[in-house]
């Protein structure tokens, strides 16, 4: 203010000066004269400011803060100064909107925060994608307009978040959410959308799984059961109770089987990895699994074999030999007689492939996600006949999963199916030219 | 003036509202089928008693949103828009409790065609597959509807073409069945009524579509032609 007041007098000061030499050489009227003149020079210099001024206000940017002489040129350096450091605090404002923005969106949770009256205000693009709404069209839409299902407007009516809610999504079919809503700052809300589709398969498997045994093993334990109190309680011909005990023997021996692939799920999920360095002669099983599926054909099939590309597979052979066998077993058994059965080993993309091609019953789309399922049978009454225990595929699919390779199916009802173990890379070698080296 | 501005505030209020309720009475009727068609798929018990014991939710919600609406133009006596959308939301409400009906219906009869036991119904797919296009039509007739999306309410009229081909296949592939094993026909009798149902949920979610551009265009676009329909909606 003083400074101010200093640099007013300094200039009024400068006025008077000329103003004074003016009135005592010429005379009072010239003196005035001069003295008007540089206040209406200095008025000039103000308005005109002032004007530059108001006109940067209606656009200010810190650099076309205009630059002048005087006292305007302090004000107008610590406006640009200011805006300066305004324009700064800004962006790194901006930045950090941005940085929790992303963060919020790189969540794998599906995010919404809602107000009040349960209304959107945000949400990030799991969320868009979970529940179908546009995070820049639905903003202020109550969320229970677009998401409907009963048990989450239930969930929201009663406004007791103290636990999640479950939720089917029939937008990305088949996904199970589970949903809970957490207060915030007073009355807004932040509502969490997680995925456990897989958790409940994984959990409806292992329900199943215990079930499955215990049913599979009682049918024949029960029939077993009741042929020996038959045999014990009453008295009947000898002829009869041979044909009885063969029946109990089946019965036994399919208890057996049931045990013997339990046992060998259970050795696969336990041993440790299959070494590296164990080379398995690919041509050689193949040969050999020809002639077993011609044996258990008997002829029925026609088997062919089409053997592209020279290299072996590194692992535990007796693994190896029993998961591809047990595929050429299925396709035998679920081919009708005259069908055709092709066994394919050639190269695949980063490694190679053994497919099984036959031109049997094939599987319905809905079932072949199951298939490798332990006890999962697409049609009961026919896989027991055919003698299976119901884990072969989950067998196979183990024993491939252990030598890092996969067990792709395609297939086609009433066309056929294929199904294709893939190994990786690491897994295969050019094959040895000569028999056998000695060490 | 600062009262008016309080009741014009209420009112907004009690309109959202209603149309709050109008979607989640849709939100249930959606799951009824949804419940409805995997009880058909699968023959699960419950399913079906869930179906038929939810029904009278849906009819309650029909009777208290009728009553609101009128309520609303007694009280309010609602011009333009606001009007439009309480006479449409009348006639919503309406679609959504036949709806609810046809869900009904297609649970009991799926009932009757797992207890008899004869047609396979699990392999028949094609009730899922139709089952599951109408309730996507309803859904983005209900989201047409939350958003006042005349396009989108468009696409929902096209879609029930789609719908009526593929009643058409069914019936035809039921034919076939009737014509191979006459113990079939009552069975088939039943599915080919499912898919009835089912076809006219697509023709109630169409209506509901054509409300919604009724309410945003405020023309009424009832039996016009689709292309009429479609320059409606996007104009």
């Amino acid at each position: 203010m003083n400074h101010i007041l200093v640099r007013t007098v300094v200039v009024l000061a400068w006025l008077v000066l000329p103003a004074g030499i003016v009135y005592l050489s010429v005379g009072a009227d010239a003196g005035w004269a001069v003295f008007v003149a540089g206040l209406l020079l200095l008025l000039g210099y103000h308005a005109r400011n002032l004007g530059r001024l108001l006109e940067w206000l209606k656009r200010p940017d810190p650099d076309t803060v205009p630059g002048t002489i005087g006292i305007w040129d302090d004000a107008f350096a610590y406006l640009h100064r200011r805006e300066r450091r305004h324009r700064q605090k800004r962006k790194r404002l901006r930045r950090l909107v941005l940085r929790y923005g992303q963060a919020g969106r790189a969540l794998p949770d599906g995010v919404v925060v809602l107000d009040a009256q349960d209304r959107i205000e945000w949400c990030n693009e799991k969320a868009e994608r979970r529940f179908g709404i546009d995070a820049q069209t639905d903003v202020g839409q109550p969320i229970t307009n677009l998401v409907r299902q009963p048990e989450f407007v239930d969930y929201i009516v009663a406004g007791d978040y103290s636990g999640p809610v479950r939720l089917r999504t029939s937008r990305e079919s088949g996904l199970t959410l589970s949903v809970q809503i957490i207060p915030y700052h007073g009355s807004q809300k932040l509502l969490l959308a997680r995925d456990v589709t897989q958790a409940e398969r994984l959990e409806a498997v292992r329900r199943d799984f215990v079930a499955n045994v215990s049913h599979e093993l009682r049918t024949p334990l029960t029939v077993l059961v009741g042929f020996l109190e038959t045999v014990r309680e009453l008295q009947l011909d000898p002829d009869r109770v041979r044909s009885y005990l063969g029946m109990m023997a089946d019965q036994a021996n399919r208890m057996q089987r049931i045990i013997d692939d339990l046992l060998t799920l259970s050795a696969l999920e336990s041993a440790p990895e299959p070494p590296r360095d164990e080379r398995i002669d690919v041509h050689q099983l193949i040969e050999r699994l020809r002639s077993d599926a011609e044996a258990l054909s008997a002829g029925q099939h026609r088997i062919c074999l089409e053997v592209q590309g020279d290299f072996d597979l590194l692992g535990v052979e007796s693994e190896i030999a029993g998961a591809l066998s047990n595929l050429v077993t299925n396709a035998i058994r679920y081919t009708p007689a005259g069908g055709e059965i092709r066994l394919l080993w050639r190269a695949a993309a980063d490694g190679a492939a053994f497919s099984v091609v036959d031109t049997g019953v094939g599987i319905e789309p809905e079932h072949i996600p199951r298939v490798t399922e332990r006890f999962y049978r697409v049609d009961r009454g026919r896989s027991r006949q055919t003698g299976g225990t119901g884990l072969g595929l989950a067998i196979v699919r183990h024993a491939l999963l252990r030598h890092q390779a996969s067990l792709d199916i395609e297939s086609e009802p009433g066309k056929g199916s294929r199904f294709t173990a893939r190994f990786p890379g690491s897994r295969v070698v050019a094959r040895q030219t000569s028999i056998h080296i000695s060490a | 003036m600062a009262s008016s501005e309080h009741l014009s505030k209420q009112y907004d209020s009690d309109l959202d509202a209603l149309r709050s309720r109008v979607l989640q009475m849709g939100g249930l009727v959606e799951a009824q089928i949804l419940t409805a068609v995997e009880g058909f798929s699968t023959g699960k018990r419950e399913l079906f008693d869930q179906v038929i014991d939810t029904e009278p939710r849906v009819n309650g919600y029909e009777v208290s949103i009728d009553t609101d609406c009128s309520h609303i133009i007694v009280r309010r006596q609602p011009a333009a828009t606001d009007l439009r959308m309480i006479m449409a939301i009348s006639k919503t409400v309406t679609d959504l409790e036949r709806i609810g009906d046809e869900a009904e219906k297609i649970a009991r009869m799926s009932k009757q065609i797992h207890e008899r036991d004869r047609l396979q119904p699990q392999r028949f797919g094609e009730i899922r597959h139709v089952g599951n296009i109408a309730v996507q039509m309803l859904r983005q007739a209900l989201d047409a509807f939350a958003r006042m999306d005349a396009t989108q309410a468009a696409q929902v009229v096209r879609e029930d073409v789609t719908i009526d081909d593929e009643f058409r296949a069914i019936v035809r592939q039921l034919v076939t069945f009737m014509m191979e094993d006459p113990r079939t026909i009552s069975s088939a009798l039943e599915i080919l009524w499912i898919a009835k149902a089912i076809e006219r949920i697509g023709d109630h979610a169409k209506n509901m579509a054509e409300n919604v551009i009724y309410i945003v265009k405020g023309t009424d676009v009832r039996h016009t032609r689709y292309e009429d329909l479609e320059r409606e909606a996007k104009s």
